[in-house]
Formats: structure tokens, sequence, C-alpha cells
């Protein structure tokens, strides 16, 4: 599991993991914030490290799961490989993590 | 606005950094393929000094503009003397050498319990001094946005002054520049080492921005984009890197319809771009035109 995790009185750490939807390079994500904070908004992005401005993904709010601290979203890359998963915490807490994941055609992994 | 939008501009905002760097080399004559490693050098020097030694950002800059500097002293010492392609092939494996040093740096401290630093191709997490201070994206961008006008007021002061005029004279024909008592390599490594400070002050802002660097976020693509913001946009002037580079980013963002065959489709019209107007948008023509139609009359 990759961890990425926030300094502070507030620290945060997060995993993902993804499966594809079937739709080329559109995947299903499942968000895990620990510990679970209320009021807490996640919005994700990505982009891959070689050009993180040209091949990056508009950012998607995403949707709260079914238990405390997890989150739903979908993201749609421009192609299978390595993306640097960004999630920009904001409300209760403010912040930025970013996790890296193979996505493969058929899911994710992440990065060795 | 929104986050998205403030991103955007934000990003804009960073690259016309390294884009400057690589018109300044541009209008004196050189074509560098190496502006990402300054870029890098100023990320890395940045980001150490903020989140493992505890500095501000303003001090971490300018430590950053320093370090980004004494780089392009050291790579411009062996290379400036070479001319067109084999300066460009020279400033791309220097840029190598960086970026192949930055997977090699292994230096992490404990911060809260936690490893921060670089640790070589797991790329440096947790530079997190804007969200430390509180600093809202507003705030960024409008940071970002006051240093880039303060750099582009020193390009306008300087390409009014004989500076500027010896600048383009060294661009045009160093011979003839050398002829005439400039000390060519000297002046060059001056604005190499300039060219290295810019870079490296993008690289700064753009480490806090993204809270992460990697030494692949620094390769041979951020060093191509760099030269094609300067083409694009024009070498008339310093406004000429800015318009290529929200070219460059606000094509990109508006052809996500595209999906991934966006890029084949930019890199095509850059093409033709650059057939049609081999100094871009705001050549030194069109500036002496809109120069001539709106401020001389």
């Amino acid at each position: 599991m990759v961890m990425a995790a926030a300094a502070g009185a507030q620290r945060i750490r997060a995993d993902m993991t993804c499966a594809s939807t079937g739709t080329d390079f559109v995947y299903d994500c499942l968000i895990r914030l620990t510990p679970a904070t209320p009021g807490v908004q996640v919005t994700v992005g990505a982009d891959m490290p070689s050009m993180p401005m040209a091949h990056n993904v508009k950012p998607v709010k995403a949707r709260p799961g079914k238990l405390p601290g997890e989150y739903r979203a979908t993201l749609d890359l421009e192609m299978t490989g390595e993306w640097a998963v960004k999630l920009r915490l904001s409300g209760a807490v403010r912040d930025m993590l970013v996790l890296h994941h193979v996505f493969t055609e058929s899911g994710t992994a992440p990065r060795k | 606005m929104d986050e998205y939008a403030l991103g955007v501009l934000t990003n804009i905002g960073l690259f016309s950094f390294v884009a400057l760097s690589a018109y300044l080399l541009l209008v004196a004559g050189e074509l560098s393929f190496g502006q990402q490693a300054f870029f890098g050098v100023g990320a890395y020097a940045a980001g150490i000094a903020t989140a493992m030694l505890g500095c501000s950002l303003a001090l971490a800059m300018l430590i950053a503009a320093l370090l980004g500097s004494l780089a392009a002293v050291l790579v411009g010492l062996p290379t400036l003397r070479l001319r067109g392609l084999y300066f460009a092939m020279a400033t791309l494996a220097a840029a190598e050498m960086f970026r192949i040093l930055f997977e090699l740096l292994h230096w992490q401290v404990q911060v809260e319990g936690e490893p921060v630093g670089p640790d070589g191709t797991q790329g440096f997490r947790g530079i997190r001094w804007i969200f430390e201070r509180g600093v809202q994206p507003e705030e960024f961008l409008a940071m970002v946005w006051v240093l880039l006008a303060a750099v582009l007021v020193l390009f306008f002061m300087v390409e009014r002054s004989k500076l500027g005029a010896t600048l383009r004279a060294l661009g045009e024909d160093p011979a003839l520049a050398g002829a005439l008592g400039i000390d060519v390599v000297r002046f060059k490594l001056g604005v190499a080492a300039a060219s290295g400070a810019l870079a490296a002050l993008g690289g700064a802002l753009f480490a806090h921005h993204n809270t992460y660097i990697e030494p692949r976020n620094f390769d041979i693509m951020l060093g191509v984009h760099s030269l094609a913001y300067a083409l694009i946009g024009g070498l008339g002037t310093a406004l000429g890197p800015l318009l290529g580079v929200v070219f460059d980013l606000g094509f990109l963002e508006a052809s996500r319809l595209l999906q991934e065959y966006r890029m084949i489709v930019f890199g095509g019209l850059v093409a033709l771009l650059l057939a049609w107007r081999p100094r871009g948008i705001l050549d030194e023509r069109v500036v002496h035109w809109l120069k001539a139609r709106f401020f001389l009359h």
C-alpha cells in the first residue's frame, strides 16, 4: 500500500484502489483517508511525472463513500502508465497528498 | 474563481519563469535544451530549505536562485564556447546529468515523525510550506504573478537599455559583437547565470505548489516545452514567452475533448505555426510595428 501523509496535528494518510470501468482509461477509484475526519472534501487530479502540465487530468470532486473516510472518484486518464494522483483536501483540513499508481488496462497498482 | 482555474493560472505563471529563461538565452543567440535542470535545482534547493531546514519561502527562493545561477555558470563554462546544435546537445547532456544526480540524491530527516527529503527516484514529498502557513490558493497565485510581473518589468528595463542592445547584438552576430569590444563568452556567461536563476525561481515555486517533486519532473520534455514557449510566443519581447505558455497550456486545457490525441494535434499546430512564423507570434517585426503604431504616434 502506498501511503501519503500530511504533516501537523491533522496528519492524514491516504490509500487508494482503482478498477477499470471497462471504458478505455476510465477508472473507478476508492480513496480511504485515515483517520476519518468529518468535513473534509477531496478533489482528485492526476498527472504524469514526466510532463506534469501537459498530461494531466482535470480535477474532479470525490463523492463520499459508504464508510467514514471513504471517497469515490472516477478518473478519466489519457493513457495507461504511471500517474501521480493528487488528492487535494479542503474544508476541515487543507492539504495535498500525492499517490503514485501504475494504471494498466485492468486496474492499478501502487508504484514500487 | 474555482480551484481548477486557479491551478491553470498558477501553472501558467510557474512555467513562464522557465520560458523566460529559455527566451533570454535565445535572444543571446543560444538554443538551450537544458533549462529544466536549473528549474529542478531550484525546486530541490527550495524544497530542502523550507521542508528540511525550516527556512522561509523567501529565503528558500533566494537560495534557489543563487544555486540555479551557480549551476548555470558551471554548465556554461565548458559549453558556451560551442555553437548552435553543439551547444544545444551539450545543454541537453548536462540537464540529463542533473536529472541523474537528483535520482542519486538521498537525504531525509524526520519531521514530525515522517521522513522528509529527497529519496532518489521515489521523489521528495512533504514540501508543505504553503499548507503549514495557511497560504490560500489565491494568495499563492498572487505571489507567483507579482514575482513574474517584477521579472517582466526588469526585462522591459533591460530591453530598453544599452545592455539590451548588447544582448540583441550578441544574438544577431557574436563575431561582430566581439569585434566591437564585447567580451562574448563573459557576457554569455552572465546571461546563462541570469537564465539559471530565473528557471530556479520557477522551480522553487513549482515545488511548493505541488508539495512533491521527483527527478522525472525535470526531464527533456520540460526542456523542449520551455523552448517551444519562447519560440511560439515570439522573440521580439519578453511578453512572447508568456504568450507561448498561455497558448500551450491554454490549448492543452481547451482541447481535452480530443483526449489522448490532443498532444498529436498540438505538435502539428506548433510545427505549422513555426513554419509560418519562425521567430514566433510576437517576433521583432511585429513588436516594432506595434511600438510604432501605439507608442510612437
